[in-house]
């Protein structure tokens, strides 16, 4: 009986999942934003990175990650608002992004959030940063919840070099 | 055999992959897929299967595939369509391939007409007729592959015989029907030498077949006008063995072997062990004899024997042919030619019933090389480890130490135990060098002996497959510039044949391979001559001995006036150092005045793990392959001088080097003073060197190489990361980029 009911459950979450999101969600700032939750591999604190030279000012350098090497992006950086000066407090966000993994540099991670697909509002048009580094916007618990395009997060740092 | 078993090992492994892809790609094709790339694939498959299996004789195999790899390129040409009945035929078929492979793995004979219906209605199709019937209508085969189905016809009765081994006590009697075509002339073969070949299986009789000699004004001097009947005696012959005496002249010539026992032929028992496809066979069999009747015999002088064979067939099938009668019913003169050969063990056929089943399994390298670098990665950290124990701990925490100490040792174990999945016997490399000096001799008029000693010393695959040519290069240059002439040696009283001697030995973490001979030595004087013209040394540098004799790995350094068509096709020995250095390795040479020379070359067992130094610039780590330093100078203690630029350069032993500050070239500030920091001499491709500022030299060791474009992309002046015993990521310096990247740096 007991396996049913786990099936039943499963089951139930499935449904469920068809028209809502499954968020990670952290701050920079006062700002939250937000990403998928099936493409976080893994959340680690800061303990410093190798510097990459000759590359973007956001792009902190690279971690071991059990025997890969991953980049790191400050995600306060991308946005244009200057390098984060992180301590071990600071949060590394591992994804995985296509084939690649990454990370981003993101003050603290704060909750898993369930959002309804139908809540997710688009970007206004106007500021070409915004609208290029994120899907869309949710509103979960009258707060606003920035949605990163993570693929626009690393790929800028292709094109913008 | 055991050679000739690996490489059925591996036939048969590749056709489990290669019957796996047909599946995917008729399935796809059935689902309405069209695509011409998916025809070509399957079309490829089956050749494959075919061509494997026509090199190990599986004839059953080989015919099969044959009829439907024609069938599928009259598809691909668009002379049969690809309808519904014929995708059905082609994926019952594929089943049929996979139980002749499976058959021919184990040995296991399968009925003669096993496929024959399939067959029939392939060959059909090809001849324009629709699937599901083979008919016997008369129509033209304008485009029949006209030396296909005679050899097929031929094959189809040697199936069953061959895989019915002979009563191991017994004499077999053979006889083959050898009709040789033009091409075969052409191709410089001699029908002698094959004979000969087969003589030394038993007893032979050959008997010419000659056609009526045109007149002499209409002769025709390449044209054929004999074949031959042989009638072979044998106790180890198989349809194997004899196939493979005319394996050279495969296609050149229609070839029919035939096997008498003393009881009624084999063919027969096995039909009878398969009645309801006998009428299959029959079938066959007629659609077979129509197309020889059609066929234009003449042409090849062999469709009327041919025709004549196929009869024999279908007389057999009722009673032993008249011919073979003489073999069936005297067994003496076997006997008699048993004596001769009594010690001989029979030929150990295909049908001994050996194991089934995969012996090996295909892994992507991919996959092999994840492992070996996690392993890589165990050995540094492990010998990280070992290195923070100092006395202090190892009294108080014996069994803490007492563990990292099996560990050390089962992670060497682990270390060696995966090397081996990769390292492969260099033999794969010298087997290729006999040849070489074979050739290099009959050109150069010399004689020479090539010895190769240690050709199982395994290497890592990787640089196994780097190896090749710089070593078949110094092979021939050791034959060609290193070896005299008869003449000469027999006057500077050495034997007249000069050695060459190929070695492999492992020393150590690395593999040491030799290539010496007993010829000349290097001519110093005229090296250095030629050095000293082309300017690769300055006129008043004195050089020892050794140095001289390294001379000719210098770029730009080539003995031009002594260069033959052979060793001199504008590749100099410095090609052979840069493609050596690129998988980490060393050339060393030294020769002894008129004894001859010694070329050592010093390769890393493996590629995974790289020998640096570790060196730090503006607080973060970076290495530097050993390989490409040359040495280490305190920045008090060199030499440099200023430039218009505002650039340095470096004075060392009367060179002057470029200087680039790594700090300043990736664009980041240390607060190092200038004179504590170190210059790393370095040296690229092609003996250019650069020198490299760095903030301090912190030690050597190894390292795995990982990638940065995994998981970004690349970065200028870095080769790539790799990651540190204390788990940070180090970058590892790219010497080449950083020097061929100077000069846009100092413009920019």
């Amino acid at each position: 009986m007991e396996a049913l009911g786990i099936r039943d459950d499963y089951s139930d979450g499935t449904a469920a999942s068809q028209n809502t999101l499954q968020l990670i969600a952290f701050s920079i700032d006062e700002q939250i934003y937000g990403v998928e939750i099936t493409t976080v591999r893994e959340i680690r604190a800061w303990n410093g990175a190798t510097p990459l030279p000759n590359t973007r000012e956001y792009v902190r350098g690279v971690i071991n990650l059990r025997g890969t090497i991953v980049p790191i992006f400050d995600l306060r950086a991308r946005f244009g608002d200057g390098k984060t000066n992180p301590t071990k407090n600071h949060v590394v966000v591992v994804m995985s992004v296509g084939d690649k993994w990454i990370g981003i540099l993101v003050d603290a991670v704060s909750d898993i959030l369930t959002v309804s697909k139908d809540d997710i509002h688009t970007v206004p048009e106007g500021n070409s940063v915004d609208t290029e580094l994120l899907n869309g916007i949710v509103t979960h618990d009258g707060r606003m919840v920035g949605l990163i395009d993570l693929a626009a997060v690393v790929s800028g740092a292709k094109t913008d070099a | 055999m055991s050679d000739l078993d690996e490489f059925k090992a591996t036939y048969f492994d590749e056709c489990s992959e290669l019957l796996l892809e047909l599946e995917e790609q008729f399935s796809a094709i059935q689902e309405g897929d069209r695509d011409s790339e998916r025809l070509n694939a399957v079309f490829r498959a089956i050749h494959s299967i075919k061509g494997g299996g026509g090199a190990f004789g599986f004839d059953g195999l080989v015919k099969f595939a044959h009829s439907f790899e024609t069938l599928l390129d009259y598809v691909r040409d668009g002379k049969v369509e690809l309808s519904e009945d014929v995708i059905v035929l082609c994926i019952r078929s594929i089943d049929i391939v996979a139980d002749f492979v499976g058959a021919a793995r184990t040995g296991d004979a399968l009925a003669a007409s096993y496929g024959a219906v399939e067959k029939a209605q392939f060959d059909a199709l090809a001849r324009g007729q629709s699937a599901g019937a083979a008919s016997t209508d008369d129509e033209p085969m304008d485009d029949f592959d006209i030396d296909f189905t005679p050899v097929a016809v031929n094959l189809e009765r040697e199936l069953p015989m061959a895989s019915t081994a002979p009563a191991t006590d017994g004499m077999t009697r053979w006889t083959i029907g050898f009709t040789p075509f033009p091409t075969l002339y052409e191709r410089a073969n001699d029908p002698l030498l094959l004979f000969r070949e087969l003589g030394m299986l038993g007893t032979m009789t050959v008997t010419p077949r000659l056609k009526p000699m045109p007149k002499l004004a209409d002769f025709d001097p390449f044209g054929v006008y004999c074949a031959w009947d042989i009638e072979l005696v044998s106790d180890r012959a198989s349809a194997d063995t004899i196939r493979e005496v005319f394996e050279f002249v495969d296609g050149d010539c229609a070839i029919t072997i035939e096997m008498h026992e003393g009881s009624a032929p084999a063919a027969i028992a096995l039909d009878d062990d398969d009645l309801p496809s006998f009428a299959a066979l029959a079938e066959m069999a007629k659609a077979e004899r129509k197309f020889i009747a059609t066929g234009d015999a003449d042409d090849m002088g062999a469709g009327a024997d041919l025709s004549a064979l196929l009869d024999d067939t279908k007389a057999e099938a009722a009673a032993p042919a008249p011919l073979h009668l003489v073999a069936e019913a005297a067994p003496a003169p076997a006997t008699a030619a048993n004596r001769d050969r009594s010690t001989d063990a029979p030929e150990d056929s295909a049908s001994s019933g050996r194991p089934v089943g995969m012996q090996s399994i295909r892994v992507d390298l991919d996959k092999v090389d994840r492992v070996v670098n996690m392993v890589g990665e165990l050995v540094i950290t492990q010998s990280m480890l070992t290195q923070q124990m100092d006395d202090a701990i190892r009294d108080r925490y014996q069994e803490l130490v007492r563990g990292i100490e099996v560990l050390a040792q089962t992670t060497r174990g682990l270390q060696d135990a995966v090397m081996a999945i990769r390292a492969q016997p260099v033999k794969s490399v010298f087997s290729r060098m006999p040849r070489l000096v074979r050739e290099l001799a009959s050109k150069t008029g010399k004689k020479i002996k090539l010895e190769t000693i240690g050709e199982n010393t395994e290497i890592d695959k990787t640089v196994i497959e780097q190896l090749s040519d710089p070593l078949t290069h110094m092979v021939r240059n050791s034959a060609d510039h290193g070896i005299e002439s008869p003449e000469k040696r027999v006057s500077r009283g050495k034997p007249e044949v000069g050695t060459v001697r190929l070695s492999a030995e492992q020393a150590g973490g690395n593999i040491l391979i030799i290539v010496e001979d007993d010829g000349g030595g290097i001519n110093r004087d005229r090296v250095l001559e030629i050095a000293r013209e082309r300017g690769v040394v300055g006129p008043d540098q004195q050089m020892t001995d050794e140095q001289i004799d390294n001379l000719i790995f210098a770029p730009g350094f080539s003995t031009a006036s002594e260069v033959s068509d052979i060793s001199g096709r504008g590749v100099g020995m410095d090609v052979v150092l840069s493609n050596i250095k690129k998988i980490g390795g060393s050339v060393h040479v030294r020769s002894w005045t008129g004894k001859g020379t010694r070329m050592t070359l010093r390769l890393p067992l493996t590629l995974a793990v790289l020998d640096v130094m570790l060196v730090k610039v503006a607080g973060s780590p970076y290495v530097i392959p050993l390989s490409s330093i040359v040495e280490t100078i305190q920045n008090s203690r060199a030499d440099f001088g200023h430039m218009p630029s505002g650039g340095k350069v470096l004075q060392v032993r009367g060179e002057y080097v470029q200087v680039v500050d790594l700090a300043t070239r990736f664009e980041m500030t240390t607060d190092q003073a200038e004179d504590s920091r170190f210059v790393v001499l370095c040296e690229a491709e092609g003996n250019s060197k650069i020198a490299l500022v760095v903030d301090d030299i912190i030690g050597q060791q190894q390292v795995v190489i990982k990638s940065l474009e995994e998981n970004f992309e690349r970065i200028d002046g870095i080769a790539g990361g790799t990651i540190l015993g204390d788990g940070n990521v180090a970058l590892i310096v790219d010497v080449q980029s950083l020097k061929s990247g100077t000069a846009h740096q100092t413009a920019a």
